[in-house]
């Protein structure tokens, strides 16, 4: 049974309902009393004499109305909770709701916790997935050297480069997965600490090189995301900055109307500004028709894209590359 | 061959529960002059680690029973400063600085070219003896450990791996008298066969490429460079 009328107007033509039928039964019951107790008018006139009952009946009146509000409104709250389910702000239906609805509210929170369960499980898949694809490429990579030591050199580029193909695909599409779960929304990332986490590491990876990495991030500064989409975002930035750089890499941040804009610097020979955009556009699917630009920007692209935020690249100061990256607070 | 601060093989434990990988791993490894061990699994790992000496190690963080991430905060807080290599499948960034932060000394995601690994565990055991090993002479005989040439009387000459091993550990002793046991214990990586009459096959060649009495066996004792 379907029907279009809201719950409001329902209830509001029950109420009138009811009370139609109380005034005809009232008047009824009147009509019988006065044929047997013909003085029974007059007493009930008293009865109803001065301003009391119109106060009673106007307080019953205002506090029914009242008890009705209070009803729907657990229906409006209803309808707030699942906004914030559907922006991330909740991770499930919060509060407690009258009995016709609270068992609906349970239902929908245990289907909500099956979803997140699965969703978990199918990223943990995919990170099996690729996991287990690395080490048997890693595997068919040393083939491939010992094939160009056997004087099939041509042979063994081919396999190493399909390699770092996979490899790239991969890791492509496992940082999408994991960032476009649905996941992300309603976290909270603190953008300092994953820059000191990844310039500890990058201190390390790049440690034959004295590279001085400065970081001018204000501790308080908040963005939308996973820690460890932010870091992936970053963190290949980073990487970019300190393979290209002589000697210095600067990270430093602002915001303004909730937008940060995260601006990473570095001292290296800088990209022409022709191949700015190329190297953006470059995803996956370009990828495949040529050898790519190896920059694990499509990684990054492809995360900016999900996360609603914008990437641009120019001319730094340093004279390097200046990557700049708009995230929402 | 590869000798360490100490003039000892450089020896290597390989964590991999992969067999091919961990095959390909020793051979190139063995290839570049290390003595590897492996190990497949984390008790395993746990337990080499614990008991023998190691100038590095290559690290899987996927591995059976223990993780490999466990392991090497365990490792860490044990006061075991072994540099390690971590080489795992494991690629985001998130992870790269977790096992950085777990106490690995470089962080590599698979697939890899081999010769980056050799560049990087070269460069993390250099950092880590913080020098270069200088020259061995002995007599007329010089022996640079870096490069693992052997000269006699200017005139190179051509060693097996086996006899290098030999004749690096008797010149970095040359104060002493070396056993025929502590040799073997090492020259060889942990799990080949350790037969002692095999030193003396070795040091019998040694005599034959540098002259007899370049070394003098001090009977019951062991092997010492002529004075």
């Amino acid at each position: 049974m379907t029907s279009l009328l809201s719950l409001r107007a329902r209830l509001l033509i029950g109420a009138v309902l009811w009370t139609v039928g109380l005034l005809v039964l009232s008047s009824v019951a009147l009509t019988r009393v006065m044929t047997v107790h013909p003085r029974a008018p007059i007493r009930v006139h008293r009865a109803l004499e001065g301003y009391l009952p119109v106060v009673v009946a106007c307080a019953c009146m205002v506090i029914g109305f009242l008890q009705v509000r209070r009803g729907l409104s657990a229906v409006d709250a209803l309808r707030r909770n699942l906004g914030a389910l559907h922006t991330g702000e909740a991770r499930r239906l919060e509060g407690a709701y009258p009995s016709e609805v609270q068992p609906l509210v349970d239902d929908l929170n245990t289907l909500l916790e099956q979803r997140d369960r699965a969703v978990e499980r199918a990223i943990a898949k995919a990170g099996d997935l690729a996991h287990g694809l690395k080490t048997p490429l890693a595997v068919i990579a040393h083939e491939a050297d010992r094939a160009a030591a056997a004087g099939a050199g041509e042979v063994a580029e081919s396999v190493h480069q399909q390699v770092d193909r996979m490899r790239r695909q991969v890791d492509y599409h496992l940082a999408h997965a994991r960032a476009a779960s649905g996941r992300a929304a309603g976290q909270q990332c603190a953008v300092r600490e994953s820059v000191e986490g990844l310039v500890r590491a990058l201190t390390r990876l790049h440690a034959d090189r004295q590279l001085t990495i400065d970081v001018s991030v204000d501790r308080a500064l908040l963005v939308q995301g996973r820690r460890e989409d932010i870091d992936e975002m970053l963190g290949n930035i980073l990487d970019n900055a300190c393979r290209f750089a002589r000697s210095r890499v600067a990270v430093a941040a602002a915001s303004f109307d909730n937008v940060a804009v995260v601006t990473i610097d570095d001292d290296g020979p800088g990209l022409d500004p022709a191949l700015r955009a190329a190297v953006l556009q470059r995803g996956v699917r370009a990828d495949e028709s040529g050898p790519g630009s190896g920059l694990g920007l499509a990684i990054v692209r492809n995360l900016v894209e999900l996360y609603g935020a914008t990437i641009a690249l120019s001319a730094s100061p340093l004279g390097g590359l200046r990557v700049q990256l708009r995230l929402s607070t | 061959m590869r000798y360490n601060g100490v003039g000892t093989l450089v020896r290597v434990l390989i964590v991999e529960d992969e067999p091919t990988l961990s095959r390909q791993l020793s051979h190139a490894l063995g290839g570049a002059g290390y003595a590897t061990d492996a190990a497949a699994d984390g008790d395993r790992a746990d337990f080499l680690v614990r008991t023998e000496s190691y100038d590095a190690i290559v690290l899987d963080l996927g591995l059976p029973h223990v993780d490999g991430l466990t392991l090497l905060a365990a490792w860490r807080s044990a006061g075991i400063a072994t540099p390690i290599l971590v080489l795992t499948a494991r690629s985001s960034w998130h992870e790269k600085v977790q096992g950085i932060d777990g106490g690995a000394d470089d962080y590599m995601a698979k697939p890899f070219r081999i010769e980056e690994v050799l560049a990087r565990l070269r460069a993390l055991i250099r950092r880590a003896s913080g020098h270069t090993q200088a020259l061995l002479i002995a007599g007329p005989v010089a022996l640079d450990p870096r490069n693992g040439r052997v000269t006699l009387q200017d005139e190179a000459v051509k060693l097996t791996s086996h006899e290098f091993r030999v004749l690096a550990y008797l010149m970095h002793h040359q104060d002493r008298v070396v056993s025929g046991g502590e040799l073997v214990e090492h020259i060889y990586a942990q799990d080949s066969d350790r037969e002692s009459n095999t030193v003396e096959v070795f040091i019998g060649r040694l005599r034959r490429k540098l002259g007899a009495s370049f070394i003098r066996t001090v009977r019951g004792m062991g092997y010492q460079i002529s004075p």
